[in-house]
């Protein structure tokens, strides 16, 4: 008896939900740095906003799942499958670490796309004191002297590589690419003079160029940021190159209701257009670069082989 | 005799260490393009230690020192690494408070011979220490 | 800026009662913090983010700063009491504070490392304050070669921390790379020894190779089965339990060596705490007229690494506060917080912001003075800890070390780690292998594979790069020297014997 009854209760709350999911205990925002990297930094800005905004009834927390460059995080969703009260920060790396690495074995297509957010651009720096004005100037002197120019970065993975071997294929020059681990070091290593030129995410550079430190060559964008306006784009600085984004976006895990994914579909939505949002994107140099869920998934395809194709002309090893 | 049976045995797990090392080293590529590949620093440390060992074993043989190893209380020590590893197993069945609580009465009794009040005592004081101190306190998450 | 005028207008802001409480706050929980192993200052200052910002962000940073260098006071507790590292950079402090502690000089011990921090961080302060950016416009010119060099100066000082035989402390050493080189490849992206496991894609985390071998070997080692009742002597009184007299003297060099090696070795990104302590033992140990008591409960081996340790907090702010560039995890989410504050750390922060700058530094004068005052008292409270029965004491281990490196990271495997390198450390205990060095090759390892590499490739594959720069050419020489010396003592010893 009193089975049956429990029976019912359940399918009344659950026809309840049906009609349109809230969450009723703490949300968690899975991201695949430690506290302080990229990825854990908008997470927590997010929290605030949703706040700020009331975006969502309950409480949201940041659980850091590092490892691997996301590899661990996407496992870590991918294991939570039907999960209502769990969603993901991912970035580029999600998409690109199937790609070349064996272990990753969760791709994006695997978890629940919600929505594109960001677009990082990027630029091309060199030191304040170089003989270089435009980035022509720069690819000339790598022409002359093939393979001496160096280039600081992360990973040959990563979208400083990607922008490199863009440009190498298509003016027909070569220059050196050293790894450095982080933004900081790679920064450090311009400004030594050990390396002539970095791509840099504006807001990692961007008070070193105010400072008159670094100068900047081009933006790695298809249209001039706001900040930058009179920074030639690779294209209009007559370089034929389709910039590879780098994103930022929400998945959650697969297996989940409808209601679930339009729900959060509607908060990352209403969150895109709010004020606070807004300023935080301009603040720190973002694009914003909404997409729902049905782009998203279209997007993935043709970033998927886009970078396949490009790391394969750079010689790197692509499993998948 | 046992001292020097026990530097060649570790200089020979060394050596076999080195040797795998190398061969998985030699796999990666060695120089690449742009500079040394993955397999460049392995290979190098990888040589060294098969090299060090090598050394270490010769001395081991040829030395006529006598340090012996103390091997007093290694059966204790096995069994109470044996079951510190019962409990980290555990862990996902039982939770941290069970498991440690566990652990300590098995410390306390077996290993201390103490008896059994005392023992059930400690377990249950410590573990409540960790849950309060930990998850309430800190808010620390136990396993 | 003028300092003084700035200085002043720091102290403005730092005496406010309210920037006081928050330093207070600050110190004492990072002190908790750094107690506890495992659980270190980055995850903490980004679990207390969203509590920043009820405050205004001078309070904050105030607090946030607090807490970084309250860490390392409080990381020299457990090391010295438990031979548990609380973080890295603790692992020197438990080869000599642990040795005192089992001669029942804890109290001795915990003192000279908690005023030998307090010195050090006034210096760190001092550095930080004085010659901020000159300094970090120099520490740009350190690049690949010199850190490679660096690092194989910190090696070579495992010479000095080998005991008897020189072949096993670098054998160890090796092991010690060869785990740091476990993960995925920086350059290539080629993952390595990974043996197809997902956990082993960043390789293993140095907290939990530390703790097992350190602690969970140490009890292991200590496993007997009949049990005494207190295995570590504390003595009465508290004359007994604070440094003496003597003690201060044998450390007065080791206070500087550890303030400037700590605080030079901080300012460089990407050179830490690790490397700092264990240099300045390296050298402390160098110098010293009886370097065969390191080891076995020197107290200048205490003082070094904790001075170095704390002066490296300083050190480590110069890059973040002048260039925007994070040197390590902490640096990094103070960094993290400023942005979220809506600030930009780089070239131009002081200048604009000098309310910020100067009241931060003035905070830790006083914080450093808040924690000498809280910890001293706390010494001999502390050192009762010992008291316990061991089977107690041991269990208590057993437990911190799986609650600290579980929060860590959340990953059982990494407790299933732990029990590994827990047998290993027995193991090595047992068959006489040194644990420092491997500790230390792992620290090293990685940062010392990516510097040899940038600089192979920076000069197109040329050895020579090591050696033409002024800088790197120095360090690589002492440190092979450092590694000829004990064979100048081996022949020399040789050459009595045939003499007689």
């Amino acid at each position: 008896m009193k089975k049956h009854l429990l029976c019912a209760v359940l399918l009344a709350s659950s026809t309840a939900f049906a009609q349109g999911f809230t969450p009723t205990r703490p949300v968690e925002l899975v991201v695949h740095t430690g506290p302080g990297g990229g990825s854990d930094v908008l997470a927590r800005a997010m929290v605030i906003m949703l706040e700020k905004e009331k975006l969502l009834p309950v409480r949201a927390q940041v659980t850091n799942k590092p490892g691997g460059g996301g590899v661990v995080a996407a496992a870590y969703l991918a294991e939570k499958k039907g999960e209502t009260h769990t969603i993901g920060i991912f970035t580029g790396v999600w998409l690109t670490n199937p790609l070349t690495s064996n272990e990753a074995k969760v791709s994006l297509k695997d978890l629940t796309p919600i929505a594109r957010l960001l677009l990082e651009p990027a630029v091309i720096a060199v030191k304040a004191d170089a003989p270089y004005k435009t980035l022509g100037d720069f690819v000339n002197a790598a022409k002359q002297k093939p393979g001496e120019l160096k280039q600081s970065g992360g990973s040959i993975t990563s979208r400083d590589n990607v922008v490199r071997q863009q440009l190498q294929k298509a003016t027909g020059t070569r220059w050196q690419f050293i790894s450095f681990p982080g933004g900081g070091e790679r920064i450090a290593a311009l400004l030594g003079g050990h390396v002539n030129m970095m791509v840099i995410e504006p807001n990692e550079a961007g008070e070193h160029i105010r400072a008159g430190n670094m100068r900047v060559l081009a933006q790695v964008n298809e249209t001039r940021l706001a900040a930058f306006p009179n920074v030639p784009t690779l294209k209009e600085a007559g370089f034929n190159v389709t910039p590879v984004p780098q994103v930022r976006g929400v998945v959650a895990p697969p297996g989940i209701p409808r209601e679930n994914v339009a729900y959060w579909e509607g908060v990352f939505k209403k969150l895109s257009q709010t004020e606070s949002w807004k300023k935080y994107v301009e603040d720190n140099q973002f694009e914003d670069a909404y997409q729902n869920a049905a782009e998203l998934t279209k997007f993935y395809e043709e970033f998927s082989n886009q970078m396949r194709g490009i790391l394969q002309e750079a010689g790197v090893k692509t499993v998948r | 005799m046992k001292a020097l049976r026990a530097d060649f045995w570790s200089g020979l797990a060394l050596g076999g260490l080195g040797a795998y090392i190398i061969v998985v080293a030699s796999r990666w590529e060695y120089m690449g393009q742009d500079g040394p590949g993955p397999g460049f620093f392995p290979l190098w440390y990888g040589i060294v230690m098969a090299v060090l060992s090598l050394m270490l074993m010769v001395s081991s043989v040829t030395n006529k020192g006598t340090n012996a190893i103390d091997w007093s209380g290694a059966r204790s020590a096995f069994v109470a690494w044996a079951a510190f590893s019962v409990m980290v197993a555990s862990l996902p069945l039982v939770g941290f408070v069970i498991g440690f609580a566990a652990l300590t009465l098995f410390i306390v009794l077996v290993m201390y011979r103490k008896p059994l009040k005392v023992a059930l005592i400690t377990a249950v004081a410590l573990s409540a220490g960790f849950y309060l101190i930990f998850p309430l306190a800190l808010g620390v998450k136990l396993p | 800026m003028d300092v003084l005028a700035g200085l002043m207008q720091g102290f403005g802001v730092a005496l406010q009662p309210l920037n006081l409480l928050w330093c207070f706050v600050g110190v004492v929980l990072g002190t908790v913090i750094g107690v506890m192993p495992g659980l270190g200052p980055p995850a903490t200052i980004a679990m207390l983010l969203p509590l920043t910002f009820l405050m205004n962000p001078a309070s904050a940073i105030i607090m946030l700063a607090g807490i970084y260098y309250g860490a390392k006071y409080g990381g020299s507790t457990t090391s010295i009491l438990l031979n548990v590292p609380g973080e890295s950079a603790s692992v020197a402090t438990c080869i000599d504070g642990y040795e005192m502690a089992k001669k029942g000089r804890a109290g001795a011990a915990l003192g000279i490392a908690a005023i030998a921090s307090f010195i050090a961080g006034t210096v760190g302060v001092l550095g930080l304050m004085l010659i901020a950016p000159p300094l970090a416009r120099v520490s740009l010119a350190f690049s690949s070669p010199e850190y490679f060099a660096l690092m194989a100066l910190g090696l070579a000082m495992v010479v000095l921390l080998g005991g008897e035989s020189m072949v096993k402390a670098l054998l160890a050493t090796l092991v010690g790379l060869w785990l740091a080189g476990i993960g995925t490849d920086l350059f290539s992206q080629t993952s390595r020894f990974t043996f197809g496991r997902m956990e082993l894609l960043s390789g293993i985390d140095f907290v939990v190779v530390a703790i097992g071998i350190f602690a969970i070997g140490e009890v292991l080692a200590n496993m007997h089965e009949r049990g005494g009742a207190q295995a570590i002597p504390v003595p009465r009184g508290v004359r007994n339990l604070l440094p003496t007299m003597q003690d201060m003297k044998d450390s007065r060099f080791a206070f500087v060596n550890g303030s400037v090696i700590g605080f030079f070795i901080g300012v460089l990104p990407g050179a830490g705490s690790t490397i700092a302590s264990f240099i300045s033992y390296g050298v402390e140990k160098a110098v010293s007229k009886h370097p065969e008591k390191f080891g076995h409960g020197a107290v200048e081996g205490v003082a070094a690494p904790e001075g170095a340790n704390n002066s490296e907090t300083g050190g480590a702010l110069v890059p973040m506060l002048t260039l925007g560039i994070p040197g390590s995890g902490t640096t990094a989410v103070l960094l993290a917080a400023l942005v979220l504050w809506g600030f930009k750390p780089g070239p131009l922060f002081i200048s604009e912001n000098p309310a910020m700058f100067w009241g931060l530094v003035a905070s830790m004068y006083i914080g450093n003075v808040m924690l000498l005052i809280l910890n001293l008292p706390l010494v001999p409270l502390f050192a009762q800890v010992l008291r316990a029965p061991v089977y107690v004491l041991y269990p208590v281990i057993l437990g911190i070390s799986v609650v600290g490196v579980y929060s860590t990271s959340g990953s059982l495997f990494d407790v299933w780690l732990l029990a590994g390198f827990g047998l290993l450390g027995y193991l090595m205990r047992k068959l006489d292998f040194p644990s420092a060095p491997l500790v230390l090759g792992l620290v090293l390892g990685g940062a010392m594979e990516r510097a040899l590499r940038q600089s192979l490739m920076m000069s197109d594959g040329h050895l020579s790069i090591l050696v033409s720069r002024p800088v790197s050419a120095v360090m690589l020489s002492l440190a092979v020297l450092i590694l000829l010396i004990p064979l100048f003592g081996k022949f020399n010893a040789w050459r009595l014997k045939a003499l007689k």
